[in-house]
Protein backbone atom coordinates (compact mmCIF):
# COMPACT_ATOMS: atom_id res chain seq x y z
CA UNK A 1 0.00 0.00 0.00
CA UNK A 2 1.01 3.60 -0.36
CA UNK A 3 2.68 5.56 2.35
CA UNK A 4 0.96 8.78 3.51
CA UNK A 5 3.73 10.84 1.92
CA UNK A 6 3.15 9.19 -1.45
CA UNK A 7 -0.55 9.86 -1.22
CA UNK A 8 0.05 13.49 -0.27
CA UNK A 9 2.43 13.89 -3.20
CA UNK A 10 -0.08 12.39 -5.62
CA UNK A 11 -2.85 14.58 -4.23
CA UNK A 12 -0.73 17.69 -4.57
CA UNK A 13 0.12 16.75 -8.13
CA UNK A 14 -3.51 16.24 -9.00
CA UNK A 15 -4.46 19.56 -7.48
CA UNK A 16 -1.85 21.29 -9.60
CA UNK A 17 -3.63 19.87 -12.65
CA UNK A 18 -6.96 21.43 -11.74
CA UNK A 19 -8.35 23.09 -14.81
CA UNK A 20 -11.68 24.08 -13.37
CA UNK A 21 -12.70 25.00 -9.86
CA UNK A 22 -14.42 22.24 -7.96
CA UNK A 23 -18.22 22.29 -8.14
CA UNK A 24 -20.32 23.46 -11.01
CA UNK A 25 -20.44 26.96 -12.32
CA UNK A 26 -23.30 28.81 -10.74
CA UNK A 27 -26.47 28.09 -12.69
CA UNK A 28 -28.18 31.34 -11.76
CA UNK A 29 -27.35 34.74 -13.22
CA UNK A 30 -27.59 38.12 -11.49
CA UNK A 31 -31.20 39.37 -11.49
CA UNK A 32 -30.60 42.02 -14.19
CA UNK A 33 -28.99 39.55 -16.57
CA UNK A 34 -31.62 36.96 -15.65
CA UNK A 35 -34.37 39.33 -16.82
CA UNK A 36 -32.64 40.49 -20.00
CA UNK A 37 -31.15 37.08 -20.82
CA UNK A 38 -33.93 34.62 -20.06
CA UNK A 39 -37.25 36.27 -19.37
CA UNK A 40 -37.29 39.21 -21.77
CA UNK A 41 -36.77 37.42 -25.14
CA UNK A 42 -39.81 35.10 -24.89
CA UNK A 43 -41.92 37.97 -23.55
CA UNK A 44 -40.92 40.16 -26.49
CA UNK A 45 -41.77 37.31 -28.89
CA UNK A 46 -45.25 36.91 -27.34
CA UNK A 47 -45.81 40.68 -27.31
CA UNK A 48 -44.93 40.85 -31.02
CA UNK A 49 -47.60 38.26 -31.84
CA UNK A 50 -50.09 40.13 -29.69
CA UNK A 51 -49.33 43.46 -31.40
CA UNK A 52 -49.60 41.91 -34.88
CA UNK A 53 -52.93 40.32 -33.92
CA UNK A 54 -54.22 43.64 -32.65
CA UNK A 55 -53.13 45.39 -35.84
CA UNK A 56 -54.92 42.77 -37.95
CA UNK A 57 -58.01 43.12 -35.80
CA UNK A 58 -57.98 46.90 -36.36
CA UNK A 59 -57.72 46.39 -40.13
CA UNK A 60 -60.24 43.48 -40.34
CA UNK A 61 -62.57 43.90 -37.32
CA UNK A 62 -65.33 41.71 -38.82
CA UNK A 63 -63.00 38.86 -39.78
CA UNK A 64 -61.01 38.50 -36.61
CA UNK A 65 -61.97 38.77 -32.94
CA UNK A 66 -59.94 41.25 -30.90
CA UNK A 67 -57.24 40.08 -28.47
CA UNK A 68 -59.04 41.61 -25.48
CA UNK A 69 -62.42 40.03 -26.19
CA UNK A 70 -60.68 36.69 -26.80
CA UNK A 71 -58.82 37.09 -23.55
CA UNK A 72 -62.12 37.83 -21.86
CA UNK A 73 -63.57 34.64 -23.35
CA UNK A 74 -60.53 32.68 -22.16
CA UNK A 75 -61.03 34.02 -18.63
CA UNK A 76 -64.70 33.02 -18.80
CA UNK A 77 -63.70 29.50 -19.88
CA UNK A 78 -61.19 29.25 -17.07
CA UNK A 79 -63.80 30.29 -14.53
CA UNK A 80 -66.17 27.55 -15.77
CA UNK A 81 -66.04 24.32 -13.82
CA UNK A 82 -65.82 22.14 -16.94
CA UNK A 83 -62.63 23.74 -18.30
CA UNK A 84 -60.23 21.68 -16.20
CA UNK A 85 -62.16 18.51 -16.98
CA UNK A 86 -61.87 18.98 -20.76
CA UNK A 87 -58.26 20.10 -20.54
CA UNK A 88 -57.41 17.08 -18.41
CA UNK A 89 -59.07 14.75 -20.92
CA UNK A 90 -57.04 16.14 -23.82
CA UNK A 91 -53.74 16.22 -21.95
CA UNK A 92 -54.25 12.65 -20.75
CA UNK A 93 -54.78 11.49 -24.33
CA UNK A 94 -51.67 13.36 -25.48
CA UNK A 95 -49.50 11.87 -22.75
CA UNK A 96 -50.72 8.29 -22.85
CA UNK A 97 -50.38 8.19 -26.65
CA UNK A 98 -46.93 9.81 -26.49
CA UNK A 99 -45.64 7.50 -23.77
CA UNK A 100 -46.80 4.42 -25.68
CA UNK A 101 -45.10 5.76 -28.83
CA UNK A 102 -41.94 6.68 -26.90
CA UNK A 103 -41.67 3.22 -25.34
CA UNK A 104 -41.85 1.45 -28.69
CA UNK A 105 -39.75 4.01 -30.56
CA UNK A 106 -36.83 3.77 -28.10
CA UNK A 107 -36.86 -0.03 -28.43
CA UNK A 108 -37.20 0.01 -32.23
CA UNK A 109 -34.72 2.90 -32.65
CA UNK A 110 -32.05 1.10 -30.61
CA UNK A 111 -32.78 -2.14 -32.49
CA UNK A 112 -32.49 -0.39 -35.87
CA UNK A 113 -29.26 1.35 -34.90
CA UNK A 114 -27.56 -1.75 -33.53
CA UNK A 115 -28.81 -4.66 -35.69
CA UNK A 116 -28.41 -4.49 -39.46
CA UNK A 117 -31.38 -6.77 -40.09
CA UNK A 118 -33.49 -4.60 -37.80
CA UNK A 119 -32.56 -1.52 -39.83
CA UNK A 120 -33.42 -3.28 -43.08
CA UNK A 121 -36.74 -4.48 -41.73
CA UNK A 122 -37.99 -1.29 -40.10
CA UNK A 123 -36.58 1.39 -42.41
CA UNK A 124 -39.24 1.04 -45.16
CA UNK A 125 -41.99 0.84 -42.52
CA UNK A 126 -40.77 4.03 -40.83
CA UNK A 127 -40.54 5.89 -44.13
CA UNK A 128 -44.03 4.67 -44.98
CA UNK A 129 -45.30 5.84 -41.60
CA UNK A 130 -43.80 9.29 -42.12
CA UNK A 131 -45.81 9.79 -45.29
CA UNK A 132 -49.19 9.09 -43.67
CA UNK A 133 -50.79 12.29 -42.31
CA UNK A 134 -52.05 12.43 -38.72
CA UNK A 135 -55.53 13.26 -40.01
CA UNK A 136 -55.66 9.92 -41.83
CA UNK A 137 -54.65 8.05 -38.69
CA UNK A 138 -57.32 9.97 -36.75
CA UNK A 139 -60.01 8.85 -39.21
CA UNK A 140 -58.74 5.28 -39.30
CA UNK A 141 -58.55 5.15 -35.49
CA UNK A 142 -62.17 6.30 -35.02
CA UNK A 143 -63.38 3.90 -37.74
CA UNK A 144 -61.41 1.02 -36.22
CA UNK A 145 -62.11 1.55 -32.54
CA UNK A 146 -65.25 3.69 -32.52
CA UNK A 147 -65.94 6.49 -30.07
CA UNK A 148 -63.84 5.46 -27.12
CA UNK A 149 -60.47 6.15 -25.49
CA UNK A 150 -58.48 3.68 -27.61
CA UNK A 151 -58.96 5.78 -30.75
CA UNK A 152 -57.02 8.91 -29.63
CA UNK A 153 -54.30 6.83 -27.97
CA UNK A 154 -53.83 4.81 -31.13
CA UNK A 155 -53.92 7.84 -33.45
CA UNK A 156 -51.34 9.74 -31.38
CA UNK A 157 -49.03 6.76 -30.97
CA UNK A 158 -48.93 5.72 -34.63
CA UNK A 159 -48.65 9.32 -35.89
CA UNK A 160 -45.65 10.30 -33.81
CA UNK A 161 -43.98 6.88 -33.70
CA UNK A 162 -42.06 7.25 -37.03
CA UNK A 163 -40.72 10.72 -36.08
CA UNK A 164 -39.55 9.46 -32.72
CA UNK A 165 -37.94 6.36 -34.25
CA UNK A 166 -36.05 8.47 -36.82
CA UNK A 167 -34.60 10.62 -34.01
CA UNK A 168 -33.63 7.71 -31.78
CA UNK A 169 -32.21 5.75 -34.72
CA UNK A 170 -30.06 8.73 -35.77
CA UNK A 171 -28.84 9.04 -32.18
CA UNK A 172 -27.92 5.36 -31.98
CA UNK A 173 -25.98 5.58 -35.25
CA UNK A 174 -23.96 8.45 -33.76
CA UNK A 175 -23.15 6.57 -30.53
CA UNK A 176 -19.58 6.85 -29.29
CA UNK A 177 -17.98 3.51 -30.27
CA UNK A 178 -15.13 4.07 -27.83
CA UNK A 179 -17.55 4.10 -24.88
CA UNK A 180 -19.26 0.97 -26.16
CA UNK A 181 -15.86 -0.75 -26.39
CA UNK A 182 -15.07 0.46 -22.87
CA UNK A 183 -18.28 -1.09 -21.57
CA UNK A 184 -17.34 -4.37 -23.26
CA UNK A 185 -13.82 -4.32 -21.81
CA UNK A 186 -15.15 -3.76 -18.29
CA UNK A 187 -17.70 -6.58 -18.65
CA UNK A 188 -20.84 -4.41 -18.46
CA UNK A 189 -23.97 -6.56 -18.64
CA UNK A 190 -26.36 -5.94 -21.59
CA UNK A 191 -28.67 -4.00 -19.26
CA UNK A 192 -25.77 -1.85 -17.97
CA UNK A 193 -24.74 -1.13 -21.56
CA UNK A 194 -28.26 0.02 -22.45
CA UNK A 195 -29.05 1.95 -19.28
CA UNK A 196 -25.63 3.45 -18.47
CA UNK A 197 -23.96 3.83 -21.88
CA UNK A 198 -26.50 3.88 -24.72
CA UNK A 199 -29.61 5.63 -23.34
CA UNK A 200 -27.70 8.55 -21.72
CA UNK A 201 -26.12 9.27 -25.10
CA UNK A 202 -29.61 9.36 -26.60
CA UNK A 203 -30.95 11.93 -24.12
CA UNK A 204 -30.64 14.90 -26.55
CA UNK A 205 -32.38 12.88 -29.27
CA UNK A 206 -35.09 11.72 -26.87
CA UNK A 207 -35.80 15.30 -25.77
CA UNK A 208 -35.84 16.60 -29.35
CA UNK A 209 -38.21 13.77 -30.25
CA UNK A 210 -40.39 14.42 -27.20
CA UNK A 211 -40.81 18.10 -28.03
CA UNK A 212 -41.63 17.37 -31.64
CA UNK A 213 -43.85 14.45 -30.69
CA UNK A 214 -45.88 16.41 -28.13
CA UNK A 215 -46.41 19.23 -30.61
CA UNK A 216 -47.73 16.79 -33.15
CA UNK A 217 -49.65 14.69 -30.62
CA UNK A 218 -51.88 17.48 -29.43
CA UNK A 219 -52.82 18.35 -33.02
CA UNK A 220 -53.86 14.73 -33.61
CA UNK A 221 -55.77 14.57 -30.32
CA UNK A 222 -57.73 17.70 -31.15
CA UNK A 223 -58.72 16.24 -34.53
CA UNK A 224 -59.80 12.91 -33.00
CA UNK A 225 -61.77 14.73 -30.30
CA UNK A 226 -63.61 16.78 -32.91
CA UNK A 227 -65.43 13.76 -34.28
CA UNK A 228 -64.51 10.79 -32.12
CA UNK A 229 -65.12 11.77 -28.48
CA UNK A 230 -67.67 13.60 -26.38
CA UNK A 231 -65.22 15.63 -24.30
CA UNK A 232 -61.83 17.31 -24.53
CA UNK A 233 -60.54 20.54 -26.04
CA UNK A 234 -61.11 19.38 -29.62
CA UNK A 235 -64.74 18.56 -28.82
CA UNK A 236 -65.22 22.04 -27.28
CA UNK A 237 -63.57 23.73 -30.28
CA UNK A 238 -65.93 21.83 -32.59
CA UNK A 239 -68.92 22.93 -30.53
CA UNK A 240 -67.78 26.56 -30.71
CA UNK A 241 -67.20 26.21 -34.45
CA UNK A 242 -70.73 24.90 -35.00
CA UNK A 243 -72.19 28.08 -33.49
CA UNK A 244 -69.50 30.16 -35.26
CA UNK A 245 -68.07 31.48 -31.98
CA UNK A 246 -64.58 32.36 -33.16
CA UNK A 247 -63.61 33.93 -29.85
CA UNK A 248 -64.26 30.62 -28.09
CA UNK A 249 -62.36 28.68 -30.78
CA UNK A 250 -59.30 30.89 -30.34
CA UNK A 251 -59.68 31.01 -26.55
CA UNK A 252 -59.72 27.19 -26.30
CA UNK A 253 -56.73 27.01 -28.62
CA UNK A 254 -54.82 29.61 -26.61
CA UNK A 255 -55.48 27.90 -23.30
CA UNK A 256 -54.31 24.59 -24.69
CA UNK A 257 -51.19 26.23 -26.14
CA UNK A 258 -50.57 27.85 -22.74
CA UNK A 259 -50.83 24.45 -21.07
CA UNK A 260 -48.33 22.96 -23.53
CA UNK A 261 -45.92 25.87 -22.96
CA UNK A 262 -46.20 25.32 -19.22
CA UNK A 263 -45.34 21.66 -19.73
CA UNK A 264 -42.40 22.61 -21.96
CA UNK A 265 -40.92 25.12 -19.52
CA UNK A 266 -42.17 23.64 -16.27
CA UNK A 267 -41.47 19.97 -16.89
CA UNK A 268 -39.44 19.12 -19.99
CA UNK A 269 -36.86 21.90 -19.61
CA UNK A 270 -36.36 21.14 -15.92
CA UNK A 271 -35.96 17.41 -16.48
CA UNK A 272 -33.58 18.00 -19.38
CA UNK A 273 -31.49 20.43 -17.34
CA UNK A 274 -31.29 17.90 -14.53
CA UNK A 275 -30.31 15.05 -16.83
CA UNK A 276 -27.64 17.08 -18.62
CA UNK A 277 -26.15 18.73 -15.53
CA UNK A 278 -22.88 16.93 -16.27
CA UNK A 279 -22.37 18.98 -19.42
CA UNK A 280 -20.52 22.31 -19.06
CA UNK A 281 -22.46 25.22 -20.50
CA UNK A 282 -21.14 26.37 -23.85
CA UNK A 283 -21.33 30.03 -24.79
CA UNK A 284 -20.37 30.33 -28.42
CA UNK A 285 -20.89 34.08 -28.60
CA UNK A 286 -19.59 35.45 -25.34
CA UNK A 287 -20.96 38.79 -24.29
CA UNK B 1 -3.01 -11.46 -11.05
CA UNK B 2 -1.85 -13.66 -13.89
CA UNK B 3 0.83 -14.28 -16.42
CA UNK B 4 -0.03 -13.87 -20.10
CA UNK B 5 1.47 -16.04 -22.81
CA UNK B 6 0.94 -14.91 -26.38
CA UNK B 7 1.65 -17.89 -28.65
CA UNK B 8 1.97 -17.53 -32.40
CA UNK B 9 -0.66 -14.79 -32.61
CA UNK B 10 -1.76 -13.91 -36.13
CA UNK B 11 -4.28 -11.28 -37.14
CA UNK B 12 -5.51 -10.13 -40.52
CA UNK B 13 -7.76 -7.30 -41.53
CA UNK B 14 -9.53 -6.96 -44.86
CA UNK B 15 -8.67 -3.93 -46.95
CA UNK B 16 -11.39 -1.92 -48.71
CA UNK B 17 -10.59 -3.68 -51.98
CA UNK B 18 -11.03 -7.05 -50.24
CA UNK B 19 -7.35 -8.06 -50.10
CA UNK B 20 -6.15 -9.36 -46.73
CA UNK B 21 -3.77 -7.25 -44.66
CA UNK B 22 -1.62 -9.06 -42.14
CA UNK B 23 -1.22 -7.16 -38.88
CA UNK B 24 0.31 -9.66 -36.45
CA UNK B 25 2.64 -12.38 -37.70
CA UNK B 26 3.32 -15.37 -35.44
CA UNK B 27 3.85 -13.09 -32.47
CA UNK B 28 4.93 -14.82 -29.29
CA UNK B 29 5.99 -13.34 -25.97
CA UNK B 30 5.06 -13.39 -22.31
CA UNK B 31 3.90 -10.72 -19.88
CA UNK B 32 5.31 -11.89 -16.56
CA UNK B 33 3.26 -11.91 -13.41
CA UNK B 34 3.69 -8.76 -11.34
CA UNK B 35 5.87 -7.07 -13.97
CA UNK B 36 5.40 -4.26 -16.46
CA UNK B 37 6.00 -5.50 -19.99
CA UNK B 38 6.25 -2.69 -22.49
CA UNK B 39 5.52 -3.29 -26.15
CA UNK B 40 7.31 -0.85 -28.44
CA UNK B 41 7.23 -0.65 -32.18
CA UNK B 42 6.82 1.71 -35.10
CA UNK B 43 3.56 3.64 -35.49
CA UNK B 44 0.90 1.54 -37.20
CA UNK B 45 2.69 -1.78 -36.61
CA UNK B 46 -0.28 -3.29 -34.76
CA UNK B 47 0.40 -2.53 -31.10
CA UNK B 48 -3.16 -1.37 -30.37
CA UNK B 49 -4.57 -4.28 -32.38
CA UNK B 50 -2.59 -6.60 -30.14
CA UNK B 51 -4.27 -5.10 -27.06
CA UNK B 52 -7.69 -5.28 -28.72
CA UNK B 53 -7.10 -8.96 -29.42
CA UNK B 54 -6.02 -9.63 -25.84
CA UNK B 55 -9.03 -7.85 -24.36
CA UNK B 56 -11.45 -9.54 -26.75
CA UNK B 57 -12.50 -6.59 -28.90
CA UNK B 58 -11.01 -8.34 -31.95
CA UNK B 59 -10.83 -12.10 -32.55
CA UNK B 60 -7.48 -13.78 -33.05
CA UNK B 61 -7.14 -15.48 -36.44
CA UNK B 62 -4.45 -17.93 -35.41
CA UNK B 63 -2.43 -18.68 -32.30
CA UNK B 64 -3.57 -18.53 -28.71
CA UNK B 65 -3.56 -16.46 -25.55
CA UNK B 66 -2.94 -18.31 -22.32
CA UNK B 67 -3.53 -16.82 -18.90
CA UNK B 68 -1.65 -18.59 -16.14
CA UNK B 69 -1.98 -18.25 -12.40
CA UNK B 70 0.71 -20.06 -10.41
CA UNK B 71 1.62 -21.99 -13.59
CA UNK B 72 -2.00 -23.19 -13.99
CA UNK B 73 -4.34 -21.99 -16.69
CA UNK B 74 -7.10 -19.69 -15.45
CA UNK B 75 -10.34 -21.67 -15.27
CA UNK B 76 -12.47 -18.60 -16.10
CA UNK B 77 -12.59 -15.65 -18.49
CA UNK B 78 -9.70 -13.40 -17.41
CA UNK B 79 -10.53 -10.05 -15.86
CA UNK B 80 -8.66 -7.31 -17.68
CA UNK B 81 -8.29 -3.65 -16.75
CA UNK B 82 -7.65 -1.19 -19.56
CA UNK B 83 -6.22 2.31 -19.55
CA UNK B 84 -7.12 3.77 -22.92
CA UNK B 85 -5.31 6.48 -24.86
CA UNK B 86 -8.29 8.75 -24.18
CA UNK B 87 -9.77 8.08 -20.74
CA UNK B 88 -13.20 6.91 -22.02
CA UNK B 89 -15.03 7.89 -18.86
CA UNK B 90 -18.81 8.19 -19.05
CA UNK B 91 -19.28 11.98 -18.93
CA UNK B 92 -22.75 11.73 -17.32
CA UNK B 93 -21.34 9.77 -14.38
CA UNK B 94 -19.11 11.18 -11.68
CA UNK B 95 -15.57 9.91 -11.34
CA UNK B 96 -16.64 7.71 -8.43
CA UNK B 97 -19.64 6.34 -10.33
CA UNK B 98 -17.43 5.53 -13.33
CA UNK B 99 -15.17 3.40 -11.17
CA UNK B 100 -18.12 1.84 -9.34
CA UNK B 101 -19.65 0.77 -12.66
CA UNK B 102 -16.43 -0.98 -13.68
CA UNK B 103 -16.43 -2.68 -10.29
CA UNK B 104 -20.03 -3.76 -10.80
CA UNK B 105 -19.09 -5.17 -14.23
CA UNK B 106 -16.25 -7.06 -12.57
CA UNK B 107 -18.73 -8.60 -10.13
CA UNK B 108 -17.48 -6.78 -7.04
CA UNK B 109 -19.95 -6.83 -4.17
CA UNK B 110 -21.90 -3.59 -3.71
CA UNK B 111 -20.69 -3.18 -0.11
CA UNK B 112 -17.08 -3.35 -1.23
CA UNK B 113 -17.40 -0.96 -4.16
CA UNK B 114 -17.44 2.30 -2.23
CA UNK B 115 -14.35 1.37 -0.26
CA UNK B 116 -12.44 0.43 -3.38
CA UNK B 117 -13.49 3.60 -5.19
CA UNK B 118 -12.11 5.75 -2.40
CA UNK B 119 -8.97 3.65 -1.93
CA UNK B 120 -7.92 3.79 -5.58
CA UNK B 121 -8.87 7.43 -6.06
CA UNK B 122 -6.65 8.19 -3.09
CA UNK B 123 -3.82 6.17 -4.66
CA UNK B 124 -3.96 8.23 -7.85
CA UNK B 125 -4.42 11.51 -5.98
CA UNK B 126 -8.05 12.17 -6.89
CA UNK B 127 -9.74 11.54 -3.56
CA UNK B 128 -11.36 14.98 -3.52
CA UNK B 129 -12.80 14.52 -7.00
CA UNK B 130 -14.96 11.47 -6.35
CA UNK B 131 -18.19 13.43 -6.96
CA UNK B 132 -16.87 15.47 -9.86
CA UNK B 133 -17.99 14.97 -13.47
CA UNK B 134 -15.16 14.10 -15.90
CA UNK B 135 -15.75 17.13 -18.15
CA UNK B 136 -14.85 19.38 -15.22
CA UNK B 137 -11.44 17.73 -14.80
CA UNK B 138 -8.18 18.43 -16.63
CA UNK B 139 -6.81 15.91 -19.13
CA UNK B 140 -4.29 14.61 -16.61
CA UNK B 141 -6.93 14.17 -13.92
CA UNK B 142 -9.18 12.26 -16.31
CA UNK B 143 -6.31 9.95 -17.17
CA UNK B 144 -5.68 9.41 -13.44
CA UNK B 145 -9.37 8.50 -13.06
CA UNK B 146 -9.00 6.02 -15.95
CA UNK B 147 -5.95 4.56 -14.22
CA UNK B 148 -7.86 4.25 -10.93
CA UNK B 149 -10.70 2.46 -12.75
CA UNK B 150 -8.33 -0.05 -14.39
CA UNK B 151 -6.52 -0.77 -11.12
CA UNK B 152 -9.61 -0.82 -8.89
CA UNK B 153 -11.09 -3.94 -10.46
CA UNK B 154 -7.94 -5.76 -9.31
CA UNK B 155 -7.75 -7.63 -12.58
CA UNK B 156 -5.59 -10.48 -13.78
CA UNK B 157 -3.94 -8.17 -16.29
CA UNK B 158 -3.86 -4.41 -16.89
CA UNK B 159 -3.49 -3.15 -20.44
CA UNK B 160 -2.31 0.39 -21.12
CA UNK B 161 -2.50 1.75 -24.65
CA UNK B 162 -0.29 4.85 -24.93
CA UNK B 163 -2.12 6.26 -21.91
CA UNK B 164 -0.09 9.47 -21.71
CA UNK B 165 0.00 10.31 -25.40
CA UNK B 166 -2.87 12.78 -25.20
CA UNK B 167 -1.53 14.95 -22.34
CA UNK B 168 1.26 17.52 -22.28
CA UNK B 169 4.80 16.35 -21.50
CA UNK B 170 4.95 17.71 -17.94
CA UNK B 171 1.66 16.04 -17.00
CA UNK B 172 2.74 12.88 -18.82
CA UNK B 173 5.91 12.76 -16.74
CA UNK B 174 3.91 13.05 -13.50
CA UNK B 175 1.50 10.37 -14.68
CA UNK B 176 4.36 8.03 -15.61
CA UNK B 177 5.82 8.41 -12.15
CA UNK B 178 2.46 7.74 -10.47
CA UNK B 179 1.75 4.74 -12.71
CA UNK B 180 5.17 3.15 -12.36
CA UNK B 181 5.07 3.75 -8.62
CA UNK B 182 1.64 2.05 -8.32
CA UNK B 183 2.70 -0.88 -10.52
CA UNK B 184 5.71 -1.48 -8.26
CA UNK B 185 3.58 -1.20 -5.11
CA UNK B 186 0.60 -3.26 -6.23
CA UNK B 187 2.63 -5.87 -8.18
CA UNK B 188 0.22 -5.85 -11.09
CA UNK B 189 0.82 -7.65 -14.37
CA UNK B 190 0.82 -4.81 -16.88
CA UNK B 191 1.14 -4.81 -20.64
CA UNK B 192 2.00 -1.27 -21.68
CA UNK B 193 2.05 -0.13 -25.29
CA UNK B 194 3.97 2.93 -26.44
CA UNK B 195 6.04 4.23 -29.29
CA UNK B 196 7.93 6.58 -26.96
CA UNK B 197 11.21 4.83 -26.18
CA UNK B 198 12.12 6.97 -23.16
CA UNK B 199 8.72 6.14 -21.71
CA UNK B 200 9.35 2.45 -22.46
CA UNK B 201 12.72 2.62 -20.73
CA UNK B 202 11.21 4.25 -17.65
CA UNK B 203 8.08 2.14 -17.33
CA UNK B 204 9.32 -1.34 -18.22
CA UNK B 205 10.58 -4.39 -16.43
CA UNK B 206 10.68 -6.15 -19.78
CA UNK B 207 10.45 -4.78 -23.31
CA UNK B 208 8.99 -6.47 -26.36
CA UNK B 209 10.25 -4.72 -29.49
CA UNK B 210 8.10 -5.28 -32.56
CA UNK B 211 9.00 -5.05 -36.21
CA UNK B 212 7.08 -2.99 -38.75
CA UNK B 213 3.74 -4.38 -39.94
CA UNK B 214 3.08 -7.28 -39.94
CA UNK B 215 4.38 -7.17 -36.40
CA UNK B 216 6.48 -9.99 -35.07
CA UNK B 217 8.91 -9.89 -32.20
CA UNK B 218 12.25 -8.24 -32.99
CA UNK B 219 13.66 -8.36 -29.48
CA UNK B 220 12.72 -9.29 -25.92
CA UNK B 221 14.79 -7.37 -23.37
CA UNK B 222 14.98 -7.20 -19.61
CA UNK B 223 15.29 -3.67 -18.29
CA UNK B 224 18.57 -3.46 -16.35
CA UNK B 225 17.55 -0.32 -14.43
CA UNK B 226 16.78 -0.72 -10.72
CA UNK B 227 13.40 -0.41 -9.06
CA UNK B 228 11.96 1.76 -7.58
CA UNK B 229 12.54 3.64 -10.79
CA UNK B 230 13.84 7.22 -10.85
CA UNK B 231 14.26 9.57 -13.78
CA UNK B 232 17.99 9.47 -14.52
CA UNK B 233 20.37 9.68 -17.48
CA UNK B 234 20.43 5.87 -17.53
CA UNK B 235 16.81 5.97 -18.72
CA UNK B 236 17.94 7.71 -21.88
CA UNK B 237 20.86 5.28 -22.23
CA UNK B 238 18.45 2.32 -22.21
CA UNK B 239 16.12 4.21 -24.57
CA UNK B 240 19.02 4.61 -27.01
CA UNK B 241 19.66 0.88 -26.78
CA UNK B 242 15.98 0.27 -27.56
CA UNK B 243 16.19 2.60 -30.52
CA UNK B 244 18.82 0.41 -32.07
CA UNK B 245 16.39 -2.52 -31.86
CA UNK B 246 13.33 -0.75 -33.21
CA UNK B 247 12.93 0.80 -36.61
CA UNK B 248 10.80 3.90 -36.17
CA UNK B 249 8.90 5.28 -39.11
CA UNK B 250 8.69 8.79 -37.78
CA UNK B 251 11.36 11.02 -36.35
CA UNK B 252 10.99 12.60 -32.96
CA UNK B 253 9.42 9.60 -31.27
CA UNK B 254 12.11 9.59 -28.61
Amino acid sequence: MTSPSDTRAATATAQEEVAHPQGFPAGSLPIGREITGRILPPLVALATVFVLWWALYLVFPRLLPGPLSTLHEAVRLLSEGTFLFHMYQSLRRVFVGSIVAMFFSVAVGIYMGTVVMGERFFQPLVVLGLTIPGLMWSLIAVMLFGINEIAPYFAVAVTIFPMLVINIWAGVKALDKELIDMSHVFHFSPWMKISQVIVPQLVPNIFAATRYGLGLAWKVVVVVEMFGTSNGVGYQVMKAYQIFNMEAVIAWTLTFVAAMILIEYGVINLVERRLTAWRPKVEVWRR
Amino acid sequence: MAQLLVKGAEKWFRREDGRPLKILDRLSFEAREGCVTVVVGPSGCGKSTLLNVIVGLEPLDRGELVFLNNARELPRRPLIGYVFQSPRLLPWKTVGENIALALKGAGVDQREREGRVHRYLELVGLKEFVNQYPLYLSGGQRQRAGLARALAIESDLVLMDEPFASVDELTARQLRQTTRHLCEQLHRTVLFVTHNLAEAAYMSDFVVALTERPACMAEYLANPLPSPRQWSPEIYGFAAELESKVTLKEEGDL
